[in-house]
């Protein structure tokens, strides 16, 4: 039976003009889980809450089927257990690679400073020269910091990766090793998971097998992405059918040359008749359809 | 095996169409086990579920069993079943040759005769 990593209940967090209101949220346990959604919609917020680094929140929630949010004080082990990376980078600037190499390993027991340096090297973080342990912070690049987080997270024993936007401040070919680091820990045992959030739908797909997509503050649609691949499926035609066929398509944009958009599967046979060729969409094609439909951006 | 992205096929079923012919063409032996499902994900460069969903379509079609935390391993091949999915293929084929015959506007004679021609030349 399917298991899920994290469950989350009645999840809501009030800002000024904000609410996050997540009644249900599970991670299935053994795979990639992307969190997708608009600049604004809640991903951040929903992940610091899963992290344990925003606390103001009402709501439950369980971690590996054993542990609660509420002791989370009790319980140091969880935190052993799951490693997290933000968007900004939380390394002081004035930190040299020693002091960061010798600091993770004060602060996890499960830290292996060998496996940090063999990640620093494979990812480059010193331009191809060996681990210098005198280089500071301040003097490597956004990107560069990036890796230089994801080493010190991958070189931890860990069973769950958590990650705020990883993909973006890399560089593409960056971005295809990440989505093979990724692949390789979920390799490395069987009940690995990842959670990420992310923008770059199309560069990360190759490795997503759950997606979550947020819109205001609310999950608006969730499932293994074969899944949504099934429901929701791209439809393209000829101008003349456009208007017959705007009714039906869950979003839609056309064209002289006519139109293309995505629809629900139950609702194919309401186009038949028209002169349609269907294919399969892509993660993120379904994902900006999802995202337009309930977005304020008109 | 060759992955294609954009090929309107979906992955999984690419997948799946290899190891369905690797296994009907005897590349496997009888319980041995299919590559797991992580290790094959990590090769092909593809998400997790998509091997699972690839694997759950052989599983279905009788050639592979899930064995619980071991992963997926060829059953015997009964021969009557080994017919029966050469036949699909057979079929699925020459569904394909009618299609494009009555597109370049062959007649349903022409096509035998195409058919023939081929089967003759096939002769050792």
């Amino acid at each position: 039976m399917e298991k899920n990593i994290i469950e989350a209940k009645n999840i809501v967090k009030k800002y000024k003009n904000f609410t996050l209101d997540v009644p249900e949220l599970r991670l299935p346990e053994g795979f990639a889980t992307a969190l997708i959604g608009e600049n604004g919609a809640g991903k951040t917020t929903l992940l610091n809450i899963l992290t344990g680094i925003r606390m103001d929140y009402t709501g439950d929630i369980s971690y590996f089927g054993e542990y609660s949010d509420k002791d989370i004080f009790k319980n140091p082990e969880i935190k052993e257990r799951i490693g997290y990376t933000g968007t900004e980078n939380y390394y002081l600037p004035h930190w040299t690679m020693k002091q960061i190499d010798d600091l993770q390993g004060l602060l996890f027991e499960k830290y292996d400073s060998a496996k940090f340096k063999r990640y620093c090297d494979d990812l480059a973080v010193f331009g191809g020269k060996s681990f210098d342990g005198s280089k500071k912070v301040s003097a490597l690049s956004d990107g560069t910091k990036t890796k230089l987080m994801l080493a010190g997270v991958l070189a931890r024993e860990t069973d769950l990766l958590i990650m705020d936007e990883p993909a973006s401040p890399l560089d593409p070919l960056m971005r295809d090793k990440l989505c093979e680091l990724i692949r390789e820990y979920l390799n490395s045992g069987e009940n690995k998971s990842v959670l990420f959030s992310t923008h770059n739908i199309s560069d990360m797909e190759g490795v997503t097998d759950y997606a979550i997509i947020m819109e205001r503050g609310k999950i608006v649609e969730q499932g293994f992405v074969e899944d949504l691949k099934e429901k929701y499926i791209s439809v393209k035609g000829e101008s003349r059918d456009a208007e017959a066929a705007k009714s039906i398509l869950y979003t839609m944009t056309s064209s002289n040359y006519g139109f293309e958009g995505i629809c629900l599967a139950e609702d194919l046979d309401k186009l038949a008749g028209l002169d349609i060729v269907t294919e399969t969409a892509s993660l993120f094609k379904i994902s900006v359809a999802i995202m337009k439909k309930n977005s304020l951006i008109k | 095996m060759k992955i294609s992205q954009n090929n309107g096929v979906p992955i999984y079923k690419q997948i799946a169409d290899a190891f369905r012919s690797d296994i009907l063409a005897g590349k496997y032996q009888q319980g041995e086990y299919l590559p797991s499902i992580r290790e094959l994900a990590k090769d092909l460069r593809i998400s997790v579920i998509t091997t699972m969903k690839a694997y759950e379509t052989l599983e279905l079609e009788g050639l592979v069993t899930a064995s619980q935390g071991k992963g997926f391993y060829v059953n015997a091949q009964d021969s009557e079943m080994l017919k029966e999915q050469h036949l699909r293929k057979v079929e699925e084929s020459l569904t394909a040759a009618i299609d494009a015959a009555r597109i370049a506007g062959l007649s349903d004679a022409e096509l035998i005769e195409t058919l023939k021609a081929l089967l003759e030349l096939q002769e050792p």
